[in-house]
This record gives C-alpha cells, structure tokens and sequence, in this order.
C-alpha cells in the first residue's frame, strides 16, 4: 500500500492561540512493499510525521493518501476504523499503547477489534509473541511488570497480531539488546518480503543501511531530502553536520582511517563492505 | 577508596514465581564510571531500583557511601543519588520544563536565589533553553530525554544512574552527554560516581569498568578491554562488542588482543606501511 503526503502542514493546538506549526509543506511518497526510513534530528517532526499515516493525527493543512483512503483536516473519526485497520503503528514509547491485564491479551486485542474470533485472535497473538522473542513465560504477566525491552517486544506483537498492510515503526530499536536489534532488522525485511509497506524512524544510520530502500530525511519540519541509502550517504561531510546526522559507522571509521593515513577506494556503508576494503587494502602492499 | 555502593549477598524476587537476584554482590568504588549491560530482562533496572531504595531487597544489603540503606536512610541515600529512569514519561512531576528542573532542587533546599541560573545551567548543557516554559508531555522523545537529564545534572548528584538516558538521543545529543559525562568527571574525580546502563557498547567503552549481568547473575566485570576481549560469551549473552571490537574480527590477519577503536586505527595503519 503506497503512502502519500501532499502539500502536508500541521500544527499542534491548530486554531488556537497556542498554535505550534511543526510540519511546512510536506511532499513524499512512500511506496508501496518497500521500506522507508526517515531519520532527522531531534524535534525535526518525525512522530508527527508518522502519526498522519493512522490518523492520529489530521493535517491541518493538504492531505494524506494511504492506499486508497484519504485524510484531511474534515476526514471524521468514525471513518478511522478503515485506516487504523490497514496500519499498525509502534510508538516511540511502548508503554503508552500497552493496557490489557495481561501480555497474552494485550496482544489478542486488535486482531479481536477488527473482527478474528477469539481462537484465532490467540493464534494470531502467540505467533505474534514469538516472533518477537517474548517468552511464554511472560504470557500471563501483566505487561506492566515487565523490564523495557520486553514492552517493547509486546507493543511491537501487538502490532503485528492484526497483520496491517502497513507497519510504521517509531525508533524500534531504543532499548532493544544487541541481538533483539538485529533480530528486528530481520522482521523489517521479512515484513517487506510478504509484500508489506514498512515506515522506520530510526537515529542508528547502521540500521537505516540494513533495512532501507529510501530514506527521508527530515529538518526543522521540512522533508530536506529523499535518497537510496547508497545516494545520501554518499554525500558531502558538511551537510552531515549541517542537519546533525551520522555516517554509518562503518563511514565514520573510514574517514577516521583517512585521518590515520590509509585512504579507501569508497565510502563504506556497513562493516562487511569496510572490512572487505580494509583486508583488499593490507594485502595489496 | 571510600565504597560509593556495596551490595552484598542480595535476593531479590517479583514474585514467588522466579528468583531474580540470588546472593548477588557487587561494590563500585566512589569515582568509578561502571557500565551495566545485560540483554533485555537481564535485571538492570531492577537493580537501579533496588539501590535507590524504590523496591526492598528480600535479603542482603546495600549501603551508600557505608551507610546500610533501612527505612530510615532510604531518604538521606535518594538525596545523593540522581536517577534518569528508562522512560523519562515516569520522571515528570513539573507542569513546565523548568518547574521540573526546579523541583529536584526545592527538594534539596538550595537558596532560592541559586536556583534559575543553576536550573538555566543545566537545561543548557543539554540544549533545552528554549523549551523551558514548554508542558513536558508535548516534547518529543529526544527532548523529553534532554530534560530528564537536565534534571539530574542541575542536582549535582554524587552518584548518577542513567538507564538508558540516551536511547533515544540523536547523534549529536548523544555526543553531548557523552562529553558532558567526561566533562564531569573530569571536574569531579572521586567525588562522582557513575553508572551507565546501556545496550550501546560504543557508550560502554567510554566507562572505566563493565559489568555485565544475566538474569540476575554478574557473567563479567573488567575494563573494557577485559570483558571485550570474550567475544563468544558476549554474543551468547545476547550482546555485542563495540564497532571497532566487531570489525576486528573481521580483519585477516586479525590483531591478537582486544584493540579498542584508536588502537585498531594505529594497528591498522602501521600494517599498511
Ligand atoms: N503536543 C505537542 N504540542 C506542541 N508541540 C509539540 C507537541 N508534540 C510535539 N511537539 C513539538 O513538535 C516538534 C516535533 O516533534 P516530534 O515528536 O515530531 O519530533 P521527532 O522528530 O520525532 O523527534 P525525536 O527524534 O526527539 O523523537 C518538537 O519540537 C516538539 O517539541
Ligand atoms: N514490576 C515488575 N513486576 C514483576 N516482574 C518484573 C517487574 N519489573 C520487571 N520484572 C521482571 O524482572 C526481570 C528483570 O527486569 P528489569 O527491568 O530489571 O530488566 P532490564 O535488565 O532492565 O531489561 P531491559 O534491558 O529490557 O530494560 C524481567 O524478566 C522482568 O519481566
Ligand atoms: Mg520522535
Ligand atoms: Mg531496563
């Protein structure tokens, strides 16, 4: 399912007098089966963005196409339902969507809200549980006696349980271990194998590189660029600086190599490609 | 060396269910920087909690600064240790950013005069000047993490505990708490102890020790240099090394010892030669 902003402006407390513009004149299309990451600083509008996509939010201004659905400022709530089936979101804080009595029921409760019976929203919930990495033994916690990671594990099984055609990820990784972090980079991809529109906030330009086929690039509540990983990574140092965003890793290590004396054909994206140049580079001398 | 915290022969349990902490001991020296790492569950946070006295251990003891941590201390302990929890939702008591910078503050009866430029201080190292008269709630993820920083940093605490208080910082945010760490220990030395609860071993190279637990159990504790050279335990722990750690591996020849990230950059370029 294609995702569509045209001419998109929005503020907080729109028509007040508290009125806070955060999103100016937002272009972009996200199209549909691939994976768009959407990365910028701190502040730059990216949950807002993001929370357009299920109508939590309503542009105060343009509209928002996903699949065949519209949104703008007069689209009414009851309508929602339609939207809210088609796209699961995971918020930036897991624990502001969790609230079942137990971690088994919290995630029964979409697939059962858009019309599973409660034999199959159970089945749908426990495959939900494992992919995710929640042990059975969690099942019948309350999810609100879990540690960080495992709400975060549960809000994102919640969110896959009603299978949306459009899963929208708000910083996934944030308190993840390491091997629940490349774990997740696996779903993102299968999730885009089964033909799944996926939407990927993201700070760890490591991860952008692994999963992404376009990335936006957001500032100051503007879309300041859309690229392939390969294209925006590619750029100029200075502008890096400029919208206060990282390399890679691997880039960085590179440019800190080019520092030390040993200068790399390319700028490296991942580690494989900087460990493959690296040893190309040693044993040529 | 004086004994900042001390935990010893610690049980602790949610519920009847599973044992989390079994005779667990640990004793961070006053000044040192620890790094806490441990995959999801591992019971990090609960031992945050524990040595603040949030939640009581089921037996053992914990003592701060050789105080032994009772009903009657837990409030004097509080006092010297600032905490930024996992999520900063569950730490904003202020109806603005800077009544809740203040209200640490007014907690620990600074004259009130001292008060806005210690409070203005503060919510500039973290770049938050701007949002001070702003409603908590309405920031965004990374600003709600500056802010809850800010607020333990305008205590001037002697023990800091940062739960993962840089999860969702962008890079140059994080950069900043990172150099503002350095900075104050640096200026502090031995009067500031710190402990840093992280799933980033980048961050974690920055610490003088790493501690890594496992479902209650300590599995390693060591300079960073010591407790990266065990790649396999890592990785079977559900974690990582840092960047420069990983790419070693990947390096033929590979370098025979732990190498952090300079020292992989000096390695590297002396083979070229
Ligand atoms: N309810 C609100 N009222 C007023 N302003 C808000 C509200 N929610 C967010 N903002 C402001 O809108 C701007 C964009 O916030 P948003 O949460 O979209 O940023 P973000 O790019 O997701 O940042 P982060 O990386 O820190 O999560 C920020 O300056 C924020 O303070
Ligand atoms: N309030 C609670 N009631 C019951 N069990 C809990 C509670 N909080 C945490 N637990 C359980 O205790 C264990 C340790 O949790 P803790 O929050 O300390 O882990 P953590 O190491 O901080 O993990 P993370 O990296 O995910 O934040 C987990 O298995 C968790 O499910
Ligand atoms: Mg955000
Ligand atoms: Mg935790």
């Amino acid at each position: 399912m294609a995702i569509t902003f045209e001419k998109v402006n929005f503020s907080y407390g729109a028509g007040t007098t508290l009125a806070h513009a955060i999103l100016h004149d937002v272009t972009v299309n996200m199209p549909s089966g691939q994976v768009t990451a959407i990365v910028g600083q701190t502040g730059s509008g990216k949950s807002t963005l993001v929370q357009h996509i299920n109508g939590l939010l309503k542009p105060t201004q343009g509209r928002v196409v996903v699949d065949d659905f519209e949104l703008t400022a007069r689209t009414k709530e009851k309508q929602l339902m339609q939207l809210r089936q088609k796209v699961g979101i995971v918020f930036q804080f897991p624990e502001n969507q969790l609230f079942a009595n137990s971690v088994l029921e919290d995630v029964m409760y979409a697939p059962l809200n858009f019309g599973a019976d409660k034999v199959a929203a159970q089945a749908a919930a426990e495959t939900a549980l494992r992919r995710v990495g929640v042990a059975e033994a969690l099942w019948q916690k309350s999810p609100f006696e879990l540690s960080g990671g495992q709400m975060r594990r549960v809000a994102m099984a919640g969110t896959l349980a009603s299978d949306p055609s459009v899963v929208v990820l708000d910083e996934p990784a944030a308190g993840l271990d390491p091997k629940g972090q490349a774990e997740l980079l696996q779903l993102v991809l299968e999730l885009k194998s089964l033909g799944k529109t996926v939407v990927f906030i993201s700070h760890h330009m490591d991860h952008v590189v692994a999963v992404a086929d376009q990335v936006v690039v957001m500032h100051d509540g503007r879309v300041v660029a859309k690229d392939t990983p390969a294209v925006l990574f590619n750029r100029d140092l200075d502008w890096f600086k400029k919208m206060k965003l990282d390399l890679p890793k691997a880039g960085q290590f590179a440019e800190k190599l080019t520092a030390a004396g040993m200068k790399l054909p390319e700028r490296p994206l991942t580690l494989t490609q900087l460990a493959t140049a690296i040893n190309t580079e040693v044993g040529h001398e | 060396m004086t004994q900042a915290i001390k935990i010893n022969n610690l049980n602790y349990q949610y519920d009847d269910t599973q044992t989390l902490f079994d005779d667990f001991n640990l004793t961070i020296e006053s000044g040192q920087w620890v790094a806490l790492v441990g995959h999801n569950g591992s019971g990090k946070s609960t031992l945050a909690k524990l040595v603040l006295g949030l939640i009581a251990a089921n037996a053992g003891e914990i003592t701060v600064f050789g105080v032994p941590l009772t009903v009657e201390t837990v409030h004097e302990i509080r006092g010297q240790i600032g905490m930024v929890f996992q999520n900063p939702d569950n730490q904003f008591v202020g109806a603005t950013v800077a009544d809740d910078v203040a209200f640490g503050l007014e907690n620990q009866q600074l004259p009130s005069n001292d008060m806005p430029s210690r409070i203005d201080e503060a919510l500039n190292i973290v770049g938050m000047q701007a949002f001070k008269d702003r409603e908590p709630h309405t920031l965004s993820g990374g600003q709600k993490q500056r802010v809850a920083l800010a607020s333990v940093l305008a205590l001037a605490p002697k023990i800091i505990i940062l739960d993962e208080a840089t999860a969702m910082l962008d890079p140059d945010g994080r950069d900043t708490v990172m150099q503002t760490l350095q900075a104050l220990k640096a200026r502090f030395g031995k009067a500031l102890t710190l402990i840093t609860i992280t799933h980033d071993m980048d961050e974690a190279t920055l610490a003088d020790r790493v501690v890594v637990i496992n479902d209650g159990q300590l599995i390693l504790d060591g300079t960073p240099a010591a407790v990266f050279s065990q790649r396999d335990l890592m990785h079977d722990n559900g974690l990582a090394l840092p960047f420069a750690g990983e790419l070693a591996a990947q390096m033929q020849p590979a370098p025979a010892n732990y190498l952090d990230e300079r020292e992989l950059i000096q390695w590297l370029s002396r083979l070229k030669k």
